[in-house]
């Protein structure tokens, strides 16, 4: 039997950690290959959200991939522009600052984020404007809003700043 | 026709949320000495040892390689495995895999995390695709909490049934000698009273981050009748993958989300001649990174119908001593050492059968259970056992 939890003791032992400091910025590039590629350079040139269909399901993925995971076959270039709006599906806010999962900056709060059904019916996850916490709600109408500066884009699905609520 | 595998030995370390007293490898050599010591056999007997670490969230690549003298692994085969929240999961199928192949008869399944060593967040960070999602989700805790809210919309649940939950749990919890978190909460309000982390999950819907270890001693039908009176036999597994980006949209309306959960308990119930769940399996031990995901999976295991998973917790039919407890332990939301979690579902779904939980032992008699994993892009492993085949 291995030892079960030690009771709460009156003085902690000393932790013996070691710690060890990094400078190095991170030498990485990755590929964005054929397919995400296209998705990026979509965003990038013409401010548009793209994804591909399946030839064989009709099913539309975003963004575009090789394979549909569902039928195994090659999904070709049927190449579809997806609407820039759509309708809140779920959402949540941060209350306390987490970590971006993909850059390791900081994100302020409240960062609403959603999971939106665009109006083809497709979901899209992305982030919604800053905006007071209590005015979010399941049903609200929004639409894209992308970085201006054409040299500020280049980061595929980040070059949508956010989704803004527009009128019914 | 395969070979019957069963689980000859067990053994865990406590789990806490700091062990400056030990490094990496000493902590898990205790899971093992405890495993060995709990099968009566000694380190040569294993023919092979499977290991399950997340190794990028403590920094450190190829952490097995470092500790093959204390898991047992030098001069033998076996390898490491890695595949996110269900890690451990896939260890245990893995170490199925091989003994019901006949190619080992003794083999152990090793899972461990030391979160005190590295920061599990910054490593998501720094290792996660960063070609896809910036902006675009908040992790998979952001993911979970929107799941929480349409849970919240669609099935009538209130707060109040999340925070049952947890009191579930840490009423477990504190009933088992190995868990991490115990609180000692005493009513609803308390827990409602713990802040929000990502609305609307407070702190106390979520899990903690332990470091722990724990590790199966699988054995072939011979060897194992030879090596204890009290085999729990590996009945099925099953493994299910997701597509990448989409993670499964709760109560999706379009009616194209796949949920990997219906999918793994389709199949494996149909193989076993599961029909009715909650009457053919005496308890589960399931892997609830939150309070709202414990009502949603009771759901996506077909436990009940859907939309009544909150039912299920109001009534205390899932507590320890209702009629189909889950989660004995204290689960996932007690305790979380990443590669060793869903070593830990079958190892207290084992000890429920074996009638050795101690003071979490289920009060009706267990003769089946189920064990799942969850992670990544919603994967799902589900791992059912039996006390006879
Ligand atoms: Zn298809």
């Amino acid at each position: 039997m291995a030892k079960a939890s030690p009771k709460k003791k009156a003085k902690e032992k000393e932790p013996e950690y070691i710690h060890v400091k990094f400078d190095m910025p991170r030498r990485y590039n990755w590929s964005t290959g054929r397919h995400l590629g296209h998705f990026y350079a979509q965003a990038k040139e013409n401010k548009k959200i793209v994804g591909n269909r399946c030839p064989q399901c009709k099913e539309i993925w975003v963004p575009p991939t090789l394979v549909c995971p569902k039928c195994k076959v090659e999904m070709g270039w049927d190449l579809v522009e997806l609407p820039q709006t759509g309708t809140v599906y779920q959402y949540t806010y941060l209350v306390l600052p987490l970590w971006d999962p993909h850059y390791g900056e900081k994100w302020a709060n409240p960062y609403p984020s959603a999971t939106i059904l665009l109006d083809n019916g497709v979901f899209y996850r992305h982030r919604l404007e800053d905006t007071d916490k209590d005015k979010l709600k399941v049903g609200t109408r929004v639409q894209a809003v992308w970085k201006e500066d054409y040299e500020e884009r280049g980061e595929g699905p980040a070059d949508i700043l956010y989704f803004k609520e527009i009128g019914k | 026709m395969p070979n019957r595998v069963a689980i000859v030995g067990i053994g865990q370390t406590y789990h806490t949320t700091r062990r400056p007293d030990v490094n990496q490898p000493e902590m898990v050599a205790e899971a093992v000495r405890a495993a060995l010591a709990d099968a009566q056999l000694s380190i040569k007997d294993i023919e092979a040892v499977f290991s399950a670490n997340m190794e990028t969230f403590e920094g450190i690549f190829l952490p097995d390689h470092g500790m093959a003298a204390e898991i047992g692994a030098f001069n033998k085969p076996g390898f490491k495995v890695n595949t996110g929240g269900t890690t451990g999961g896939s260890a245990v199928v893995e170490g199925f895999y091989m003994v019901s192949s006949g190619l080992y008869d003794v083999a152990m399944v090793v899972g461990f995390e030391k979160q005190d060593c590295g920061d599990t967040t910054a490593a998501i960070s720094a290792a996660a695709t960063p070609m896809w999602g910036k902006g675009a989700a908040t992790g998979a805790i952001g993911e979970f909490a929107k799941q929480a809210l349409s849970y919240m919309e669609t099935s009538g649940a209130t707060e109040e049934h999340a925070a049952m939950v947890r009191l579930k749990a840490d009423r477990n919890a504190c009933r088992n000698p190995y868990a991490h978190l115990k609180l000692g909460l005493k009513s609803v309000d308390e827990v409602l009273q713990s802040p929000y982390l990502v609305w609307p999950l407070r702190i106390l819907d979520f899990c903690p981050q332990s470091c722990g270890a724990c590790v199966l001693i699988l054995a072939s039908e011979n060897k194992a009748k030879k090596i204890t009176k009290k085999p729990v036999w590996i009945a099925d597994v099953e493994v299910v993958h997701q597509e990448p980006f989409r993670a499964g949209v709760f109560g999706d309306p379009t009616g194209k989300e796949t949920y990997t959960q219906h999918v793994a308990c389709e199949r494996l119930y149909k193989r076993n001649g599961i029909t009715n769940p909650r009457r053919d399996i005496d308890t589960a031990e399931i892997y609830e990174p939150s309070n709202w995901e414990e009502m949603n999976l009771y759901e996506h295991f077909h436990f009940c119908e859907k939309g009544e998973g909150w039912k299920l917790i109001e009534k205390g039919i899932t507590e320890i001593e209702g009629e189909f407890p889950v989660n004995c332990s204290g689960g996932v939301l007690a305790t979380n050492p990443i590669g060793a979690t869903p070593i830990i579902r079958v190892a207290e779904a084992a000890l429920q059968i074996r009638g050795d939980a101690g003071e979490h032992q289920a009060t009706r008699d267990i003769k089946t259970a189920l064990a799942s994993a969850l992670g990544g892009p919603n994967w799902t492993i589900l791992t059912l056992l039996k006390r006879s085949l």
